[in-house]
């Protein structure tokens, strides 16, 4: 049975120093949003440093690219260096890693916009805020993202109404 | 057993989305909504996995 397991992707990008924002579907989870999703929704930073680093690390979760799973498709730093999206199945269960999401929105546009949560055991992880969750998946647009919308706005306003007691 | 009970015993949004499940998850750390998510996701794919092919 493939087994996902997300918080050992995490701690993998973690242990690596690897720069990246958590956003999707786990982002909205870690920001309180009883929702569900099978991956991993990162945004990296495209700098040459940190795309060796985490070529390294796909190559330790044998990440292949989703489509065609046949012929094994292994992604290299210029996929990482682009925009795109790279859609990959790992030891893990499935990641993917977004050169910029939104309008044109790439890691150091997003850092302002996330927060640093724990999740034990020394692992911190940058996260997407919610707010900006809710604009990227506003502005998509899309019959999945604004499935989604209701729940997340609603957990914000709970979230808004428990900062203020 | 009737009850007279006027307390309301769910809480829904206007569009239908159910806070008490939400305010059940910000009430957990971040950690525990993590491992939480990780093994309610497994629970389903082993669940998929048993009724392949139905």
């Amino acid at each position: 049975m493939q087994e996902l397991r997300p918080t050992a992707t995490l701690r993998a990008l973690h242990d690596a120093g690897v720069a990246f924002i958590l956003v999707g579907g786990l982002a909205a989870v870690l920001n309180g949003a009883p929702v569900n999703t099978f991956d991993v929704d990162i945004v990296h930073s495209r700098d040459t440093a940190n795309v060796a680093r985490i070529l390294t690390v796909l190559e330790a979760l044998d990440a292949i690219f989703r489509m065609q799973p046949e012929r094994r498709l292994r992604p290299n730093a210029s996929h990482l260096a682009s925009t795109g999206h790279l859609n990959l199945m790992t030891r893990y269960g499935p990641l993917d890693l977004l050169g910029t999401i939104g309008s044109n929105l790439a890691y150091e546009d997003l850092v302002s916009r996330s927060v640093e949560l724990d999740i034990g055991e020394g692992l911190r992880v940058r996260v997407l805020d919610l707010e900006t969750l809710i604009a990227i998946k506003e502005e998509l647009g899309g019959e999945k993202d604004r499935a989604v919308l209701p729940v997340l706005r609603r957990t914000l306003e709970e979230k808004r109404k428990q900062e203020l007691h | 057993m009737a009850t007279d009970d006027p307390a309301p015993l769910t809480d829904y949004s206007p569009d239908g989305v159910d806070l008490t499940l939400i305010r059940w998850m910000l009430s957990l750390p971040p950690g525990e909504r993590l491992k939480l998510f990780e093994q309610h996701v497994n629970e389903i794919i082993a669940m998929r996995e048993l009724n392949a092919g139905t």
